[in-house]
């Protein structure tokens, strides 16, 4: 493998938040990015901020260390993607 | 310098899990799987069969410290999250008093602060005490509610509240669980009825009850890191980690430890947590402590106390 673990969890992170993000925010047609604005361009909220996080593990199996996500973690696609990627609580 | 003599609490065995409560109060399986997950809230405290009287004398009857000193309480004080919790003209304080033998203190209620009334009758307390000049006498603070209406039992995408109480000894001064400061911001932008973007208060919370601890701090002379533990409102988890990554305060030093366990009791919370940090040695002479809260309803209140053990 010459890819970074990192690099392909982000990846796949980017990919589950597109196709959670329309479920989300109720709008099947909401089409995403790594640079859609969560915020500004879809209208989440802090509390859908909260279930876009658990369809997330949801969809990829993982769970995720929160104590640390920050407001701005949630600018864009990519910001939430790389914080997700960084946080991943493991059963170890 | 008002002073905490002591607390006792009650908290009925009953637990009622999240999950049946969301069938109840007909949540979603996704609100009711974020309030277990994110929010860390598992269980709830009820009393079916107690009335409000019957929890203000179930924890009050457990407060040693009063025992025999009864003459001494001016004043009882019912603190309360929401204005109207009996049909009048009951009056739950009045009913206390009478079976207690308290009927030569003033009893009245306090509220409007919501949550964070608790916090306010401190305040009154100590204050009221100061103004006189019987340095013996006492004032007696009682909390908790019944959760009775959808109001009183859910705060929607935030919280459960549960069934308990607390009772709380305050003298003028004393020689621990001393106030060192008190901070209070009042946002009436936040009125439920004025405000079109009810989401708002839930992004401007963390930072706006940040602001009021460190405002507290500050008024106390102290910096954030002298404070050893912070006694929080048990309203949910993820609301205090968003805070303390925003103020940069250690997050394993807030006593969270009964929010899985009690739900948000109301006003009875700061009460409750000072009692389980005593029980687990957490608090040594000297040490400073915040208690903090926050209310909405009509408007919003976040507010915060410094104390020294």
């Amino acid at each position: 493998m010459t890819t970074p673990l990192d690099t392909i969890t982000r990846e796949r992170v980017v990919d589950a938040i597109c196709t959670v993000l329309p479920r989300v925010v109720r709008n099947e047609l909401a089409v995403a990015t790594e640079d859609t604005r969560l915020m500004e361009d879809l209208g989440l909220s802090s509390s859908s901020t909260l279930e876009l996080m658990l369809e997330l593990e949801d969809a990829l199996e993982i769970q995720i260390n929160v104590e640390d996500i920050d407001r701005d973690d949630f600018r864009t696609v990519g910001t939430l993607a790389t914080f997700v990627a960084g946080h991943l609580l493991t059963e170890e | 310098m008002t002073a905490i003599e002591a607390v006792a609490t009650y908290l009925p065995e009953q637990r009622v899990p999240v999950e049946q409560l969301g069938d109840e109060l007909g949540l979603t399986r996704m609100e009711v799987r974020l309030f277990r997950r994110f929010h860390e809230l598992a269980d709830v405290c009820r009393a079916p069969g107690m009335s409000i009287v019957d929890l203000l004398l179930a924890a009050t009857r457990r407060l040693d410290a009063l025992r025999g000193r009864e003459h001494l309480v001016r004043y009882v004080l019912h603190a309360r999250t929401f204005p109207v919790v009996v049909p009048y003209p009951v009056n739950p304080v009045h009913d206390v008093c009478g079976a207690l033998g308290l009927d030569q203190a003033q009893a009245f209620t306090v509220t409007h602060h919501a949550c964070a009334t608790g916090l306010l009758a401190l305040d009154v307390a100590g204050r009221l005490l100061a103004s006189g000049d019987e340095p013996d006498a006492l004032a007696l603070i009682l909390t908790g509610e019944k959760a009775f209406t959808r109001d009183a039992q859910l705060v929607s995408g935030s919280s459960l509240f549960g069934e308990g109480a607390a009772a709380c000894l305050v003298s003028a001064d004393g020689p621990r669980d001393r106030l060192l400061a008190y901070a209070v911001n009042q946002r009436g932008d936040f009125d439920d009825e004025l405000s079109a973007d009810p989401a708002r208060f839930q992004d401007e919370y963390p930072s706006a009850l940040a602001e009021t601890i460190v405002a507290a701090v500050d008024r106390a002379g102290l910096r954030l890191a002298e404070v050893g533990l912070i006694l929080p409102h048990n309203v949910n988890v993820i609301a205090w980690q968003r805070l303390c990554h925003r103020i940069g305060f250690p997050y394993g030093k807030v006593l969270l430890d009964n929010v899985p366990l009690t739900g948000h009791v109301f006003c009875a919370d700061a009460f409750v947590n000072y009692q389980t940090a005593c029980a687990r040695d957490l608090l040594r002479p000297g040490d400073r402590y915040l208690v903090a809260a926050a209310g909405s309803g009509l408007g919003a209140t976040f507010s915060a106390m410094v104390f020294e053990h």
